[in-house]
């Protein structure tokens, strides 16, 4: 008997907590469920088929089930989603994880198709730009002339000239 | 049979050997009988391929397993059509399958034009044969499909051994698409050398003018259509085989495919340029170069074992004769850009930013970019652990954070550049070619957000396919009622012979529309929904407007595999809808295991149900149903995509003289002379655009 309170209401408010328990616990199924997913859209099944670890479900697949259980089992122990990460990371090595890390070397992955296409982008309009000008400076109409036949109207002048 | 299969392998080589040494010799001595001798070398290829291809064929109808390949890839209970496909279900044979296709090719490229372009086809026979070298010393020396179980005895006698059955065929492979995924796809990988090699030799021979894109534009277009289809049946098989609800997952495999096809693409497109006004042929020729080195990539990436991948064959060595190879084609390239850079000097400028030109210039570098992001995302995690040393995953996320939103600028450049005019476009024309398709395009955006539509980028999907939509529609329209009112025929009537007067032009935008609804098929699966459950027969489960009723459980089995399969009612609104019968198969040759998915597709969504096994816990078997909204779309884009391009293929027809009512009477008057009257307007087709 727990001292000051009657067994009775003892046993009620053990019955109600349990109750209580039991109405919200689909509520927090839900959510480690809920929870569950988004995580696993942040893991890789490390079987090889190189999808994230929700949508791999293909039949002989030895790591999902397993790690989609370890998953399940440390949402319910209470650990944060960075220190859930973290463990994956340790145990399945970098692979695991969908994203690449953004910092350091691997950040590159992120930055380069950013930069690239500005890159080009910059190129692309240089090269009109010069397109541009260089029509801008051409003369209008006419066929353009070769360099030999520049030379020999150049001394068909000449002559005339001299005629 | 193996050294029948061998020999003519090996006489492959040769003639493909004698193809190149007396082509460059032809070349260099202008000697024409050393020509046709290259040539017939070259075409004669094909027939010792097709002997190989046959031999080992023969051998999988015949259960020969005698032969190691045969033993690994069949066994007697295979269905004959798999046995056929079997062919390339690994290394050796889908090399051989490479080569094979490769010299169909060949063999087509320089039989049609034998008596065409004679200071062209020789070049062109050279660099194909340079190719076919580079496979048939694979096929001969590296993964020869021809080998045989058995070994010398201390004697040094050869002793074959004969296995009684096989180890089967794996079983993702068999699906009835598989029997025609993979020589499509290959059709599309080894189309894009013929198109290489006429680049190639229009460089090296300084071919005039644009003659080689006139040539090869149709080749371009089967490998790129071949590519298209080849990717989609990919995609399908994904969806329907792997059981994990969707249709592409960014695999390197996958990847590598989707390479050609987008430089391809690009090319397709910034030939107009050349065509038209002289421009961008450096840009071209090295489209072209690039398009078939990530062709070579691509089959690469499926073989070395460089990239991990659910689609690869096992690895092998075979990883260092590939960059070797592509190492040498990218030298060769670059030698002959050099030796020959003056040739490619533009005949124009650009005139102005708004023009059809700069739409062909910013497509082609959201090509190129998407291109870029797809190659990069696939070849980093290689990058990242030989510069780091630790091993990374580049998953999904990262393809579609970076390649959606170009993705969908390109979507907005198809409808923008066909609107477009050469050389420049008036602020008036603008107003009145765009004012109403724009508006139409907002609407629907309006609209859809007003109903609830709130994700961001399915709604600027939406705004956008409208938009694309809606100017295909125009230009169509527009044409089609000029015709109607010139000729005094119907709009269906001038519809078809507006198409027909200029097929690349019109078949063009049937592509464009079919990429439209493959866009719109996509963004369907932002609302993807799911639900999986342990279940009994008698057990339900609701999922959208659908409920799922499991009748029963058997196990159905063949001599080929045992499987276990539910049967389930569908019901909507009460009403049973129809059956579903989803499987987990086991082989029995191979023990090993696949989803056979149920799949009830239709046009605002697919019901695609997985027999996931049995939960390892409780042991009920596991249903996984998914509801997909708008799947269909996505095949049917394809079709429309390859009717356009048929389209696009077919010869224009003629051009009509069509005069005015006023001049007919003059014409009538002259008729009898065959003469058209001065002055009189004749109209006549635009040509290709």
């Amino acid at each position: 008997m727990i001292s000051g309170i009657p067994r009775s209401s003892s046993a009620a408010s053990i019955l109600g907590a349990v109750l209580l328990l039991c109405a919200l616990s689909p509520a927090l199924q839900a959510q480690q469920t809920e929870r569950a997913k988004r995580l696993g859209t942040k893991l890789m099944c490390v079987c090889g088929c190189n999808q994230i670890l929700t949508a791999c479900n293909h039949v002989g697949c030895t790591y999902s089930h397993t790690m989609l259980q370890e998953l399940d089992e440390r949402i319910a122990r209470g650990d944060s989603d960075d220190l859930i990460l973290q463990s994956f990371v340790q145990e399945y090595g970098r692979t695991v994880l969908v994203d690449p890390p953004k910092t350091g070397f691997t950040g590159l992955v992120w930055v380069i198709p950013i930069l690239a296409p500005l890159m080009a982008l910059y190129l692309v309009g240089e090269l009109a730009r010069r397109w541009r000008q260089r029509a801008l400076l051409s003369p209008a109409g006419g066929p353009q002339l070769s360099s030999e036949l520049l030379e020999r109207a150049r001394r068909q002048a000449d002559r005339q000239d001299v005629e | 049979m193996d050294i029948f299969g061998s020999f003519a392998l090996l006489l492959a080589l040769g003639a493909a050997v004698y193809a190149f040494a007396a082509g460059i010799a032809g070349i260099l001595t202008r000697r024409p009988l050393l020509t046709k001798t290259a040539r017939n070398a070259g075409m004669g290829v094909f027939g010792l391929v097709t002997l190989a291809i046959a031999t080992i064929e023969y051998g999988f109808f015949t259960d020969d397993f005698s032969l190691s390949y045969i033993v690994a890839h069949s066994n007697r209970a295979l269905p004959l059509y798999y046995k056929f496909s079997a062919l390339w279900a690994g290394q050796e044979g889908s090399l051989l399958f490479w080569t094979w296709l490769l010299s169909i090719y060949a063999f087509l490229a320089l039989f049609l034009n034998r008596k065409k372009h004679p200071e062209l086809m020789p070049h062109v026979g050279v660099a194909l044969a340079g190719v076919q070298i580079f496979f048939l010393t694979l096929n001969n020396f590296v993964t020869n499909p021809f080998r045989v179980l058995g070994g010398l005895d201390t004697f040094g006698t050869m002793h074959i051994a004969r296995l009684s059955d096989g180890s089967g065929l794996n079983p993702l492979l068999q699906y009835y698409e598989m029997v025609i995924h993979p020589p499509i796809l290959y059709l599309g990988y080894t189309g894009f050398t013929v198109p290489f090699a006429f680049a190639m030799a229009a460089l090296l021979g300084r071919y005039p003018g644009e003659k080689w894109i006139h040539i090869t534009r149709r080749w371009t277009m089967v490998a790129w259509c071949f590519q298209t289809v080849g990717i989609l049946l990919g995609a399908h098989w994904a969806y329907a085989v792997l059981g994990w609800g969707g249709y592409w997952a960014w695999d390197p495999v996958e990847n590598a495919a989707l390479l050609p096809w987008i430089t391809g693409t690009a090319f397709l497109h910034s030939v107009m340029m050349q065509e038209k006004r002289g421009m961008m042929k450096v840009w071209n020729v090295w489209l072209v170069f690039v398009t078939f080195m990530l062709s070579i990539l691509g089959t690469s990436l499926t073989r070395t074992g460089v990239v991990s991948s659910v689609h690869a064959f096992a690895e092998s060595s075979i990883g260092g004769w590939f960059f070797t190879f592509l190492g040498v084609i990218l030298l060769v390239c670059l030698a002959a850009w050099w030796k020959n850079r003056d040739y490619l000097r533009s005949d124009n400028q650009l005139d102005s930013l708004v023009s059809r030109e700069s739409s062909f210039l910013f497509n082609n570098l959201i090509l190129l970019a998407a291109c870029f992001a797809v190659l990069w995302g696939t070849l980093f995690p290689v990058i990242s652990e030989a510069v780091t040393g630790a091993k990374i995953s580049v998953g999904p996320p990262f393809f579609n954070k970076v390649n959606v939103p170009i993705a969908l600028f390109l979507l907005l450049l198809t409808g923008v550049g066909p609107l477009l005019a050469w050389r420049k476009t008036s602020y008036d024309a603008l107003k009145r070619n765009f004012a109403r398709p724009l508006a139409g395009g907002v609407a629907a955006g309006v609209l859809a957000f007003a109903f609830g539509f709130r994700q961001f980028y399915p709604l600027v999907c939406l705004t956008v396919s409208v938009f694309v939509t809606l100017t295909i529609a125009a230009e169509f329209y527009r044409g089609a009622r000029v015709i109607a009112s010139r000729d005094g025929t119907n709009m269906l009537y001038a519809l078809g012979e507006l198409t027909m007067r200029n097929t690349r032009r019109y078949g063009g935008y049937v592509i464009h529309f079919g990429i439209v609804l493959i866009f719109i098929g996509i963004s369907g699966s932002a609302f993807n929904q799911d639900i999986q459950k342990e279940m009994n027969v008698g057990d339900k489960i609701a999922l959208g407007p659908y409920t799922i009723l499991c009748q029963n459980f058997d196990q159905p089995s063949t001599n080929n595999y045992s499987s276990d399969r539910a049967t389930l009612e569908v019901f909507r609104n009460g009403k049973s809808e129809m059956m579903l019968y989803p499987e987990h198969r086991t082989y029995l040759a191979s023990q090993v295991s696949e989803t056979i998915v149920a799949v009830e597709s239709r046009p605002l969504h697919d019901l695609y149900v997985v027999y996931a096994g049995a939960s390892p816990e409780t042991g009920k078997p596991v249903i996984h149903a998914y509801l997909n909204p708008l799947v269909k779309w996505i095949w049917f884009g394809g079709i429309v995509v390859v009717l356009g391009t048929g389209l696009a293929m077919f010869p224009s027809r003629r051009a009509k003289l069509v005069l005015r009512p006023a001049m007919e009477r003059a014409w009538g008057e002259s008729a009898s002379s065959k003469v058209v009257p001065a002055g009189a307007p004749v109209f006549r087709s635009e040509g290709h655009d």
